[in-house]
This record gives structure tokens, C-alpha cells and sequence, in this order.
């Protein structure tokens, strides 16, 4: 090993060991991980963090690209979901009642959860829209009545609230029932209202066919490009969402 | 590690942390977390500080009436009881105890106090 120390690397790969073990890796990865650099370091002769940058960050490299699904089984104690702006808060009430805790709002509009394998306990929840440079304020008068911030979409702020804070030793629950199978929730209202926007688009397209060049054809030919275009995508989500489901 | 410490800490003295913060007088959730944070025990959630209220309300040491108020859903107060005053001064004395020996020993090894960052355990 030239240009850099024994001891060196020592506490680099010692560093990045207790790295990679806190992430979750299983220590037989670690173990195979270490000899890869160790053996590419020992050829290369350079010095660790010159050749793999700081641990802190390969690791999370590493741990990013071996980490396993992120969709929990039915027993897991973490799930991931989410559910349109018609009934979110509701769902949101009726998960917190069995016990699923909203940690935050991920970067796909995912509702991270998790449950207290030992002592779950029930959640409720409020929505607001909050509106910009507000945030702080809107916090600050929901806090004396228990509500802390627990995600952001967009412009809307999710609050939780433990249902101990008005029921006591009473919202402890004993038997919660398993993760639910689907992760995607979207209500009756929202296919309505996709309908009403498809059926007011089409509307008027055909009212204004005469503006068109090619008239009913052009008018024919624009609504079979819309319907197979919301037809792929709403495959797509479903198919997206089916396999999300199915991984569980 | 420093932040899995912290709570093993934390877990540990808590329910003794919110014990004494009830010797001033009863007291609902919101004041509860504002007296720790003062205390420098950082910010604690309502899922980690309910779960020990429950507890304490379960084993007796403090008694919980919820209220409604003029302005919004209400709220649980909790009072300690003269059990929970009892429990307080035990173990609570037990663990002063406790901290004076591991400070002892600490200061021994040449341990200096360290200055928290903003959040964490004073």
C-alpha cells in the first residue's frame, strides 16, 4: 500500500463497517463488501477516501442500491400509500385507528407509515392548506392541541395527533389488524370527476369541430387520442400499483 | 449512535422526567412537552410522551380528567397522585444516585462535560 497508511485505512473500513451494519446490511454483505475495496485498494495503492470518497457517503451509495423493496409484508410494522385529495383525511383516520402512525409525506405523494409492533397506539389526523410563508404560524396554533406537522404535499400540511391526548390508556390497542394489501386509494368522487373533465373535454371538441381543419374526423381522431392516452395511463398506475401490492 | 444513546436515556428516566415536571400542578400534553424541552430534555413527541402518560395513568401515579374548553376539541389534564409523589421521591432519588456515580466515574476518566446542540439532552 503506497501513499497512504495502514492505519488509515483501518479506520476507514472500520468506519465504514459500523456505517453499513447501522443501515441494515447483513454482516456477511459487509464482510464481502470490505474485501472488494480492500483487494481494488491494495491493487490501485491510492488512499481510501481519494478513491471512494468519504464512508459516510459510499455507504449510503452501497446501502441505497442493496437496500431490499421498500413495500413491507402483510405483518410489517412500516407501509407506504396514498390516496387522492376526496378522501385522504378520512383513510388517514381510519388507518390511525389501527395504528398506523404517518412519519412523512414522501417525494411520490406516499403516505410513510408505521406501527409500534409492542404497544400501537391510535392516530388521528387534520389536513391544511397552508399558504405560502404561513406554515409556522398555522403550527404554532394547532400545537396546544397536541397536533404535530407529519408530511407535506404540495401546498397541503398533514397534522397527527396521538387519540391519548383526548382518550387516554383507552387508545392503546391490543389486536390491530394486518397491513392492508393495497397501497393506492382513490375514491368514487375521483373517477367522477375525471369522467366530468373527459365528457366537458369531448363536449367541447364537438361543439367547436367546425373550427377545425378536417372537422368531425379531426374531432373523432382528438377524442380516440384522449381516451387511449387516459386509457395507458390509468393502466399504467394500475398496473404500477398491482405490483406494488403483489411485492407486499 | 449518539441519537440511539440519547433515547435508551431517555426511555429510562421519561416517566420520572414527567413526574416531577406534575409536582407544580396539573398539567395537559402541550405544557408537559414545553416543561421537558425546558428541562433540556430536547423535543419529545407526543407518540413517545403519551404512551408514558398511559402508563402512569394505568399503574396510578397520575390521575387523567379530560375537559372540554371554550375553544377547540378539549383536552386530557393529569394530575400526580400521592402515590405518583411517592414513586417520585423513591426513584427518582435512586436515580440521582445513580447519576452521581456515573458522573463520578466519567470525571474520573477525564470525561468533560460536553456543550448539547440545540435539541438534544442538556
Amino acid at each position: 500500500m503506497n501513499g497512504y497508511s495502514t492505519q488509515a485505512a483501518g479506520a476507514y473500513f472500520g468506519e465504514l463497517a459500523g456505517l453499513l451494519a447501522e443501515a441494515g446490511m447483513p454482516a456477511d454483505r459487509v464482510g464481502a463488501t470490505l474485501d472488494e475495496l480492500a483487494a481494488y485498494l491494495a491493487e490501485s495503492g491510492g488512499d481510501p477516501e481519494e478513491e471512494f470518497g468519504q464512508a459516510a457517503e459510499l455507504a449510503e451509495e452501497l446501502t441505497a442500491t442493496s437496500a431490499p423493496p421498500a413495500e413491507p409484508g402483510a405483518n410489517a410494522h412500516s407501509w407506504r400509500w396514498t390516496a387522492d385529495l376526496f378522501h385522504d383525511v378520512k383513510l388517514l383516520n381510519e388507518h390511525g385507528a389501527q395504528g398506523w402512525e404517518v412519519d412523512t409525506v414522501d417525494a411520490k405523494g406516499l403516505f410513510v407509515c408505521t406501527r409500534d409492533p409492542e404497544h400501537p397506539q391510535q392516530w388521528e389526523y387534520r389536513r391544511e392548506l397552508i399558504p405560502p410563508a404561513r406554515r409556522g404560524s398555522v403550527v404554532d396554533r394547532l400545537a396546544p392541541d397536541g397536533w404535530e406537522p407529519c408530511g407535506t404535499w404540495v401546498r397541503f400540511e398533514y397534522f397527527k395527533r396521538p387519540r391519548a391526548a383526548s382518550l387516554g390508556p383507552a387508545a392503546e390497542l391490543t389486536a390491530p389488524p394486518q397491513a392492508p394489501r393495497r397501497s393506492l386509494f382513490l375514491s368514487p368522487t375521483f373517477y367522477a370527476l375525471v369522467a366530468v373533465v373527459l365528457a366537458l373535454a369531448a363536449t367541447t371538441l364537438v361543439l367547436g369541430a367546425d373550427e377545425l381543419d378536417g372537422g368531425l374526423d379531426t374531432v373523432v381522431g382528438l377524442i380516440c387520442g384522449v381516451a387511449a392516452g387516459a386509457l395507458v395511463s390509468m393502466i399504467v398506475l394500475w398496473l404500477a400499483a398491482r405490483r406494488r401490492d403483489k411485492d407486499r | 449512535m449518539t441519537s440511539d444513546r440519547r433515547a435508551s436515556w431517555l426511555k429510562g428516566v421519561l416517566d420520572l422526567m414527567v413526574l416531577a415536571s406534575l409536582t407544580a400542578g396539573e398539567n395537559y400534553g402541550y405544557e408537559i412537552v414545553k416543561d421537558l424541552a425546558e428541562s433540556g430534555l430536547g423535543q419529545i413527541k407526543g407518540g413517545t410522551l403519551y404512551p408514558v402518560l398511559n402508563r402512569l395513568e394505568e399503574a396510578g401515579l397520575v390521575a387523567a380528567e379530560f375537559r372540554v374548553t371554550e375553544r377547540g376539541p378539549g383536552r386530557r389534564y393529569y394530575q400526580l397522585t400521592d402515590r405518583g409523589r411517592q414513586t417520585l421521591a423513591e426513584q427518582g432519588g435512586l436515580w440521582l444516585s445513580f447519576g452521581e456515580s456515573v458522573r463520578a466515574a466519567l470525571l474520573k476518566g477525564g470525561v468533560e462535560p460536553a456543550t448539547p446542540r440545540e435539541g438534544e439532552l442538556r
